[in-house]
């Protein structure tokens, strides 16, 4: 059956935009949507933003594959970034803004029993939890809340959820959207099109007068008191199993959310280049799909600036990125990514080994470097509420799921941090964790992250599995 | 005959049990007993045990006359009661059954196209259908996404004078619109509370949208609420009529399960007019379900059934090396997809079973998979019915689809074309595989690709747990076809060896091939009792539950003593687990 809106001719108001193609979007807007409050002095909005790469990077390994593989990845040395400790490397991309990174080597994450390498790294990363059944592999869970879901329970405004988004073409290994949980295996939705993403941040339809939005308001309005009444209605049930009556509280909790929803918008010329360029975002194509990521950062910068949320999360491709075949420096489409970080022609180890895959995989982790400095520059362009920018007041992460590809390490898995969150964190340096060797750490930096953006009054060693190592890592901390 | 158990044998479930337990945590066990090496008896060589021979004096039975004795006989009645396992009472639309609805609620010949503004359900690991009840749920996200589809669906409507007309009379009639679209949205006639709210609402209409009359937009907007209210969203079961020990169901939630299960739509007009006058009871269920089994709409379930069973997205990935292949299709996988799609609609419309859909020779070809298949090329580019070579193709498992998809750019892949019929068609429950397995290595001169993987998976622990009784033994038989599904005869120069012994019903069974594994497959109790459970899945929304064994036994009985697909969910849809929910839930057990 063909849908309608396959049929219908697109909107004419697109052919206006035929010159926008591929201009990404200008943000001056996000002072203009600052709430008025939030631009008094000692409003604290401290958030974190989370872009997670999967697959590992291409750092100093051994590979059945390659062989001895070179560092590629992180700096040549602890301590101070330079230009020169950064060149050649694919944090190089970043060097513009070397003094707000903290670079951390020494992120340890825990060897649950989770029975795949990915399912270890991906569900671990943003909730450092056991598995809810272990050695399920891509059938996995994950035991416990996100950091994410945690900030946004804890520091959103009515406890209003933290903004999660995905790109690149759904289903796969783990089915999709996976790093974001409710619960102990309560697996979050993911925003998928950045235009509805944007959308639904600023609940309603594009292009209308101050009149037609007031309009629109009121049969908001209307609809939600129904809707309401029939929900409450709908919980005094006796019969509700606890799980029934979990749901609705969830569905009623929305209702009341999109009452207070975000009451400024994108200029109408901004709005129609980020409508055009959305539709990629389903892609297989890396091009498209990292385009579709600095869309989602632009929404979550959005986001943050204007105090709807303290905490986004940004996920490209499935579990294993399995789907999506990044471009070459030629402009080829590579192999897909799961095999080049496999080093092979398939998603295991069968396959006929890639001869240049890890100088692939390096291209690929500059991808994501040039895409997470796409958000840092967003949130540098936003004044801040005390001098500085906007990144200054919180902290953008760009995260990993695995250390490496063909072994899904889970030692020295890539973290990186840009912006001090209020001077909370280090800033301008590589820092090696301390401990010994393969000593999880990863635990600890997901509590000390979350208690500098303001969890249980700042100072949360009670976030992850409660069986491992919590406390912060005062390295980290400044101060 | 020994009774029907549950379909692995003991010694299989067992093995089963310590790799859920992770092969990569267990101590090789050197006394563990492996598969019988030696070949049974087969006095009328036919490559196949004679278990006469074995079991002097049993009764074989073998209705299909293929030398292979039928699953054990026994009348359905020895499975036991069957009870409604606990399920939730709020069953949210997927976005498919919500496209589904919305074109249904208002007679459109396509679909809005309009769930594109809901974001990605979460997806749990482990359910493999796009339904599981407990997971879908409505957050700011969704709801966002709902209301903005549900105003472009009120849009839509109000502003196309014939589809309008066609839930409303002219000049609209408050009271009586609301009433008729509510019994259709809300699957259950309005209740007086709910016919207030919306005539509230519909009075709202005429400020909301100014621009038109006041009654059109006090249509506008009640649609637009009906399409967010909790009753349309969810499929709402408030039943608490105990009878004895479980809890009956109302006509009108019989109705929406029915439709739902059968459709992926709400009920139609004759459905819920059988609700209204007390029918959906006994052998009035069995007559809706099988006048609904003859719409499109059950085709269209059924093979969105499928195609998530199968892992018909893999086929979006299938590209053999052109090195290797160079007169491979270019859209191989697309015309795979396009294959299996007629061929199941084929079977399914026409009285097929499971029996038939691992064993049938019948399939549907264009002219590059004709090529394939070694078969006369329709012509003409379109697809059309051939026959197939019963002895190298038998079933849809030795069709392009399977083999292609699990299959690397240049070789078959036996690990997971074995790891598919063991846990999709078998339901055994594998563990993943270790981390850090070590790479296959490359194919060695004076080797074939089943040597390389025997080499490589059965030599050592822990990779030999899983892959020497389970994982191979399922997958080498298909090794005759290459990463197109094409046939082969010789592997690096040296001939193909397909002769395995799988683990199905009472023991290790030796199959010359993939064809014989098709037959062994539909004459076994465990894959006939895996596909009602799949099908009971994806009905109920869950996962299988400790209540459902019996029910699952008696599908699968039904199956294997050769029912259509359509006549299994019959006995599905009229079965006491989905009629009636259990009465433990009112005693706080559902939690």
């Amino acid at each position: 059956m063909k849908a309608i809106n396959q049929i219908k001719t697109k909107m004419n108001r697109r052919l206006v935009l035929k010159g926008f193609g591929g201009v990404a979007l200008a943000l001056p807007f996000l002072e203009g949507l600052m709430p008025k409050q939030a631009r008094a002095q000692g409003i604290d909005r401290r958030f974190a933003i989370f872009f997670r790469q999967a697959n590992g990077c291409a750092q100093a390994q051994v590979t059945g594959e390659i062989g001895s593989e070179p560092e590629r990845f992180y700096p040549r040395d602890a301590g101070a970034l330079t230009e020169a400790s950064m060149a050649g490397r694919a944090v190089d991309e970043l060097s513009a803004h070397r003094n707000k990174l903290l670079v951390l080597q020494g992120v340890n994450m825990e060897w649950f029993d989770y029975g795949d390498g990915h399912a270890m790294g991906a569900l671990q990363g943003l909730t450092a939890a056991a598995p809810l059944v272990p050695f399920a592999g891509g059938d996995s869970e994950a035991g416990g809340e996100s950091l994410d879901h945690r900030i946004g329970r804890e520091l959103n405004s009515d406890g209003r959820e933290s903004l999660v988004m995905f790109a690149g073409q759904g289903g796969g290994w783990l089915n999709g959207p996976c790093i974001s949980y409710r619960g102990p295996g309560q697996r979050r939705t993911a925003l998928h099109n950045p235009w509805i993403a944007y959308q639904n941040l600023v609940g309603s339809q594009q292009g209308l007068s101050d009149e037609a939005q007031t309009q629109i308001a009121l049969r908001g309005r209307s609809v939600n008191d129904l809707v309401r009444e029939q929900l409450q209605r709908l919980k005094t049930r006796p019969e509700l199993s606890s799980a029934d009556r979990a749901r609705l509280s969830l569905h009623l909790d929305a209702v009341r959310d999109l009452e207070v929803s975000l009451g400024a918008r994108l200029a109408a010329d901004q709005e129609l280049v980020l409508e055009q360029q959305a539709p990629g975002f389903d892609s297989t194509d890396g091009d498209q799909v990292l385009e579709t990521a600095r869309f989602h950062m632009d929404i979550a910068a959005l986001a943050v600036s204007a105090g709807m949320t303290k905490a986004a999360a940004i996920q490209i491709g499935v579990g294993n990125d399995g789907n999506t075949r990044y471009r070459n420096s030629d402009g080829s489409s590579m192999e897909n990514y799961h095999f080049i970080s496999h080093r092979r022609l398939s998603h295991d180890s069968a396959g006929a080994v890639i001869g240049n895959a890890d100088v692939l995989h390096h291209t690929i982790d500059r991808q994501f470097a040039r895409t997470f400095k796409h958000l840092i520059e967003r949130l540098e362009a936003v004044p801040g509420i005390n001098g500085g920018t906007l990144l200054d007041e919180g902290m953008a992460v760009w995260y990993n799921d695995n250390s490496t590809g063909p072994q899904h390490g889970i030692a020295n898995v890539p973290w990186i941090i840009a912006g001090s969150c209020g001077g909370r964190i280090e800033q301008g340096q590589m820092l090696r964790l301390p401990g010994a060797a393969n000593e999880p750490t990863h635990r600890r930096l997901l509590n000390t992250i979350g208690s500098a953006v303001g969890c249980s009054g700042g100072t949360m060693t009670n976030f992850g599995d409660a069986s491992t190592n919590g406390a912060l890592l005062s390295e980290v901390l400044i101060g | 005959m020994t009774q029907w158990t549950r379909a692995i044998p003991i010694a299989a479930f067992l093995m089963a049990s310590q790799w859920m337990a992770g092969c990569e945590q267990k101590t090789p066990d050197p006394a563990r007993p492996r598969a019988p090496q030696a070949r049974p008896a087969d006095g009328d060589g036919d490559g196949i045990p004679d278990r006469d021979d074995a079991t002097p004096g049993d009764v074989i039975v073998d209705h299909d006359g293929d030398g292979r004795p039928d699953v054990d006989p026994l009348e359905p009645e020895t499975f036991g009661p069957e009870t409604p396992a606990p399920a939730t009472r709020y069953a949210r639309l997927t976005r498919e059954q919500w496209e589904n609805t919305v074109a249904d609620l208002f007679h459109l010949a396509v679909h809005t196209g309009f769930s594109e503004e809901l974001a990605q359900d979460a997806s749990p690991a482990g359910f493999i259908f796009n339904n599981p009840a407990e997971a879908l749920a409505v957050d700011a996200t969704q709801w966002s996404g709902f209301q903005r589809a549900a105003g472009r669906v009120a849009e839509l409507v109000t502003t196309n004078a014939t589809l309008l007309a066609g839930v409303a009379s002219v000049p609209i009639d408050a009271n009586a619109f609301i009433r008729a679209l509510g019994l259709r949205a809300h699957r259950r006639p309005l209740s007086e509370e709910d016919v207030a709210l919306y005539q509230t609402v519909f009075a709202a209409g005429a400020a909301a949208y100014p621009g038109v009359d006041a009654t059109t937009g006090g249509a506008r907007l009640v649609i637009e609420a009906m399409l967010q209210s909790p009753f349309f969203l969810y499929r709402v079961e408030l039943t608490t009529d105990v009878a004895g020990e479980i809890i009956r169901l109302d006509p009108y939630e019989t109705a929406a399960r029915l439709s739902y299960a059968l459709w992926g739509s709400m009920p139609d007009d004759e459905l819920l007019a059988a609700a209204a006058q007390g029918l959906l009871v006994g052998e009035g269920v069995e007559a809706q379900a099988r006048r609904m089994l003859e719409d499109d709409k059950a085709t269209s379930s059924m093979l969105a059934f499928h195609q998530q069973l199968l892992e018909a997205e893999k086929l979006s990935g299938v590209a053999p090396a052109p090195a290797f292949f160079p007169n491979a299709p270019a859209e191989l996988g697309a015309l795979a997809r396009q294959e299996n799609d007629l061929f199941l609609a084929d079977l399914f419309t026409t009285g097929g079973g499971l029996g038939d859909m691992l064993t049938s020779t019948r399939t549907f070809v264009n002219d590059e998979l004709a090529a394939i298949y070694g078969v006369e090329p329709p012509g003409g580019g379109a697809f059309a019915p051939v026959e197939l070579d019963p002895t190298v193709r038998r079933g849809i498992l030795t069709h392009v689809a399977f083999l292609a998809q699990n299959a690397t750019s240049v070789d078959p892949d036996p690990i997971h074309r074995g790891v598919f019929i063991a846990r999709r068609m078998a339901c055994m429950p594998l563990s993943a595989p270790p981390a850090n397995i070590p790479p296959l290595p490359p194919t060695q001169d004076l080797q074939t690709n089943r040597e390389r993987v025997e080499q490589h998976t059965q030599t050592s622990e822990p990779c030999v747990q899983c892959h020497l009784d389970i994982i191979n033994p399922f997958g080498f038989p298909y090794e005759s076809y290459d990463a197109t599904g094409a046939l082969r005869t010789h592997d690096n120069g040296l001939p193909i060896d397909t002769a395995s012994e799988v683990l199905l019903d009472e023991g290790p069974q030796p199959v010359a091939d993939g064809v014989e594994l098709a037959e062994a497959m539909a004459d076994s109790r465990v894959v006939h009792e895996c596909y009602a459970e799949h099908w009971l899945n994806v009905v109920s929304g869950r996962v299988r539950h400790d209540d459902d064994t019996n029910l699952i036994k008696r599908v699968g009985w039904a199956s294997a003593t050769g029912a259509s697909v359509k006549d299994l969910l019959v006995e599905i849809v009229t079965s006491p687990a989905f009629l009636e929910r259990n009465v433990v839930e009112l005693e706080g057990g559902a939690e």
